[in-house]
């Protein structure tokens, strides 16, 4: 490193030591970080709390239905049967409880680093009910928010990072040429080094450090003291501080990109704000909505409705099938007619054809959204705000990614539970104290698998370092053509 | 030559001569700002911006229009289509309603995102509305997406504070407020005159906006279902507080300008309001309502519901209830034997039990909604101080996209899901002589579908009175803060 660059560095780390106004503003930024962090932390502990309260409810269900079994089955062995409980609350009715009492819980823990960004978190249940009716019946629960919280959005550090952090960064670094210009000492600064612009470059490092390495300094110690010191040594946290590096450095190279054109400071500070409000709110909400035109989301109402129409044709087949059995044996019913098996047979077809419809559907409007999605994320590569914004939902696991998982062992989880106990029904099978040992479990290892590093990030940060780079060669001719 | 010198002079100018100043100082302003090729390029923009955003606003309203309309059919039609069964199984069937859009949702799309668009009408249970539309769109999405409240509430206040910031404090680098205040202008006129040139500007950004939103509204609205003047009520009710948001604004900058070392000063004291307006205090107010009146979990809350409708019967007929019930109504006919009853006992059962549960889920889905209420008051009441607050509410009541209107259709849904209750129950009590009774299609005709019809703008006005007074003392307060800075002024 060329001695110039050291010494612009140096001299200018120095002036800014002693102005209040920098430590003002690397203080405020470092605090509302570390607050967002501490909300995160909260919002956290919420999440964790309510996978525990749907956890504790399921154990609770289970050892009801186990007690009044085994009453059951006592009142049974002695000869003197209880009064037959109706098909709902029966524990041995594998069509009824498979279908809700029983029902199995299925959470995703809160990943490591999930205080860092809320992500889609508030809007997706961190737990849900799986039963062996059709996914429309249980996938779509909502956790319950005032909505208007939601459209607001939570103070969590990918918004301190994608919003404020920048401005500091800008407030540092936009008028280093252009100030010194008008205060009239650019002509010193030029004069006093063999090589100016290495030590402009050297001056512009120490301004644009300061923002950033305050930001690292406060991510750290609230990711330590929040969530505690091993998760600062996880890969997770390496990839979130390049995150946060490479976005500071855009900005950085992007203001002295500006500086560099050597125009005054109110040009570069209106200029400036100008890409600010087009790169962290106009292009996001414009990509949004252009990737919302050209592959409108699909209607989760025509998932239901298909659903419900399945549930009516299958109950119409039964009613021909019935019909036409009676009308082949002169008007008797079937051998397995009447009463609590029809009733089973009917509830099982109405549930097969819902599942199977169901199913076809959710496939394509994952397809479709699938392409809004991808179209989101192509042109997310016009705004590094974006970019950045979902690489920290995704370090968070807060992001589509792990949700997808989550959603990909719920549909394996899905099949084994319903032919669990659909096999009982149709068998015409009670459940048994050893079928309630056996239940398939959505176990904490899945979710541990869950939990592992981010993956797929270097698309959005090669994104957001190659205009970077881009910017920081203008900024470096600007710096080198700069005159008085 | 100081104020105090030229105040004298200036009192005893006529009525016409500071219209004159007034209208002169107002005029320049223009000019300058007609002659600042980049504010008119960057108007230009935004206009183009509210333009595209209603536009995208139209075809995606038309669009869950379209969608919801089909399915509304569609679920009639399944209704209606159900084969012969117990009238109760029909109920567990259920219907759904659909919550029909508000046209100015094109405008501003408020909570509609993030609330759901169906919910299930099913025996026994309220639901709460389904498949918020915020669930599909990825995480990106929470970044916002282009809507004309959008723009106007976040970025419109941008463009006046760069009008505005440099109105005094650039005469003064300029030199020109020492000759202005020399012939005898006074600050005041001064004031009025360049708060007369951004109040313009302002309803030259709004008018192409809110013009392109009525032609909108002309050709959106169904006026068999909706009332079209209703809707221009709203629209006029949005036109105004927009306008007074965004007036607040140009008086905050013009006092700011005024009281400013500089102007790279006022634009920085601006600035730094106007991120804390638009990004810092929504977000820190709703934290802050969260904690101040935090709302149950989806667990705890249907808990709540579960445990008070464990002391009603159901389906239950070893409850203490049920056999309570049984035995009153046996006394009631005078007889000493279900069978013996002129009626079906199971439908009498059925609509008691509805009936108790009527009156719990009442109480606690009003209780959640008392919650609701208290965290947007909690949220609304800085207003005063950062007028985002107290606009966004009201943007979103006259809109018909918040969650009170929610409530209202959700309370419209669930008094349907109790007519569809009762309707079947008395059917089952007058009707079946036995468990095997089955009803037909006629009964399935007879009841009704589900049909809504939105509030009108009175119902908004009737809940807004909070983020009204916030948003009008938010223009007093900065009317109040300009003249103050112009008695100050200091001409160098």
């Amino acid at each position: 490193m060329s001695s110039a660059f050291l010494a612009g560095l140096r001299f200018e780390a120095r002036m800014m030591r002693r102005d209040g106004a920098v430590w003002f503003a690397l203080i405020i930024l470092a605090g509302v970080a570390l607050f967002a962090l501490a909300m995160g932390a909260s919002r956290v502990a919420a999440q964790q709390a309510a996978i525990d309260a749907a956890r504790a409810d399921e154990t609770q269900r289970i050892s009801r239905l186990q007690k009044t079994l085994a009453q059951l089955q006592e009142a049974d062995a002695q000869g003197k049967p209880a009064p037959e409980p109706p098909p709902f609350r029966d524990p041995r009715n594998p069509t009824f409880m498979g279908g809700g009492p029983a029902a199995a819980v299925a959470a995703l823990a809160p990943s490591p680093l999930a205080l860092v960004a809320t992500g889609q978190g508030d809007l997706l249940p961190p737990a849900v009910r799986v039963t062996t009716g059709s996914k429309d019946s249980f996938l779509f629960a909502d956790e319950i928010d005032n909505p208007a919280n939601l459209m607001s959005g939570a103070t969590d550090l990918a918004f301190v990072v994608v919003f404020v952090y920048p401005l500091v960064v800008l407030a540092m670094a936009f008028n280093l040429l252009a100030g010194e210009r008008e205060q009239g000492t650019l002509a010193m600064s030029l004069a006093s080094a063999r090589r100016p612009a290495a030590a402009l470059a050297g001056k512009l490092a120490a301004r644009v450090a300061a923002p950033i390495i305050a930001m690292l300094l406060a991510v750290a110690a609230g990711v330590w003291f929040f969530a505690g010191w091993e998760r600062l040594a996880s890969p997770g946290f390496a990839a979130l501080a390049v995150a946060i590096l490479l976005y500071g450095l855009f900005w950085a190279a992007l203001a002295a990109a500006v500086d560099g054109l050597g125009r005054n400071s109110a040009f570069n500070a209106l200029t400036l704000i100008g890409a600010w409000v087009a790169i962290t709110m106009v292009l996001p909400a414009a990509i949004n909505s252009l990737a919302a035109f050209a592959h409108p989301a699909p209607s989760r109402i025509e998932m239901v409705l298909a659903a419900r129409a399945a549930s009516t044709d299958a109950d119409k087949s039964r009613d021909a099938a019935l019909a036409r059995y009676a009308d082949e044996h002169g008007g008797g019913k079937p051998a397995s007619g009447g009463g609590a098996h029809e009733a089973t047979l009917r509830r099982l077809a109405t549930q097969e054809a819902a599942f199977q419809r169901v199913e076809a559907i959710i496939a394509e409007h994952d397809a479709q959204l699938a392409r809004q999605r991808d179209m989101a994320d192509r042109l997310g590569y016009l705004s590094p705000a974006y970019l950045t914004f979902q690489a920290m939902a995704d370090i968070a696991g807060a992001g589509e990614t792990r949700y997808r998982a989550f959603l990909d062992r719920i549909r394996a989880f899905h099949v084994d539970w319903r032919e669990f106990f659909l096999s009982r029904a149709r068998a015409g099978a009670a459940l048994t104290a050893q079928d309630y040992a056996a239940m398939p479990k959505f176990t904490q290892t899945d979710e541990e698998l869950m939990a592992r590093p981010p993956a797929g990030l270097a698309g959005p940060l090669i994104g957001v370092a190659l205009p970077m780079l881009i910017l920081a060669i203008f900024a470096w001719r600007g710096l080198r053509r700069c005159g008085i | 030559m100081s104020e105090l010198a030229l105040a004298p002079l200036a009192a005893a100018a006529p009525a016409k001569s500071r219209w004159r100043v007034m209208r002169a100082v107002a005029a320049k302003e223009w000019l300058e700002l007609w002659r600042d090729r980049r504010l008119v390029w960057l108007c230009a923009f935004i206009v183009a911006l509210m333009l595209a955003a209603l536009a995208f606003g139209y075809v995606e309203n038309a669009r869950l229009l379209r969608e919801r309309e089909a399915a509304a059919k569609a679920d009639r039609e399944l209704w209606v289509g159900q084969s012969a069964k117990n009238p109760h199984a029909a109920a567990h069937f259920g219907q759904y309603a659909f919550k029909p859009l508000s046209p100015l949702a094109l405008a501003d799309p408020g909570v509609d995102a993030y609330v759901g668009s169906a919910v299930w009408l099913e025996a026994h249970r309220q639901n709460e509305t389904q498949f918020r539309q915020a669930r599909d769109g990825g995480v990106g999405a929470r970044l916002g997406s282009l809507s004309l409240a959008f723009i106007l509430q976040t970025i419109a206040p941008l463009i006046v504070i760069l009008m505005g910031f440099a109105s005094f404090s650039g005469e003064r680098e300029s030199g020109t407020l020492k000759q202005l205040l020399s012939v005898g202008a006074r600050p005041r006129d001064i004031l009025a005159g360049k708060a007369l040139a951004l109040i313009g500007a302002i309803f030259a950004l709004l008018a192409p906006a809110f013009i392109g939103a009525a032609l909108a509204l002309l050709f959106f609205v169904d006026r068999e279902r909706l009332s079209l003047a209703d809707q221009f009520i709203r629209l006029g009710a949005l036109g105004a507080a927009y306008a007074a948001y965004l007036a607040g604004f140009a008086f905050l900058a013009l006092g700011v300008s005024a009281l400013a070392k500089n102007s790279r000063a006022a634009l920085v004291a601006l600035l730094a309001f106007w991120l804390a307006n638009s990004f810092l205090a929504p977000r820190l107010a709703t934290d802050a309502a969260r904690a101040f009146a935090p709302v149950p979990t989806w667990q705890a809350f249907r808990a709540g519901v579960a445990q008070d409708k464990a002391k009603t019967f159901g389906h239950d007929e070893t409850h203490p209830g049920f056999i309570a019930f049984r035995d009153a109504i046996l006394k009631k006919y005078g007889v000493a034997r279900i069978e013996d009853l002129p009626v079906n006992f199971r439908g009498l059962a059925l609509r008691q039990d509805d009936e108790s549960g009527y009156a719990i889920f009442d109480r606690h889905f009003g209780a959640l909604q008392s919650t609701f209420d208290r965290q947007d008051a909690l949220r609304a009441a800085p207003g005063l101080l950062f007028p985002l607050l107290a606009l966004r509410p009201l943007s979103m009541a006259f809109a018909g996209v918040d969650s009170r209107s929610q409530f209202d259709f959700a309370t419209a849904a669930e008094a349907h899901r109790r007519d569809i209750q009762n309707e079947v129950s008395d059917n089952i009590i007058h009707f079946a002589h036995d468990n095997a009774y089955v009803a037909g299609p006629e009964l399935w005709r007879k009841i009704a579908a589900f049909s809504y019809r939105a509030p009108g703008a009175g119902f908004a006005l009737g809940y807004s009175a909070l983020p009204i007074a916030a948003l009008i003392g938010w223009l007093a307060l900065m009317v109040v803060l300009a003249a103050f800075a112009v008695r100050r002024l200091r001409p160098a």
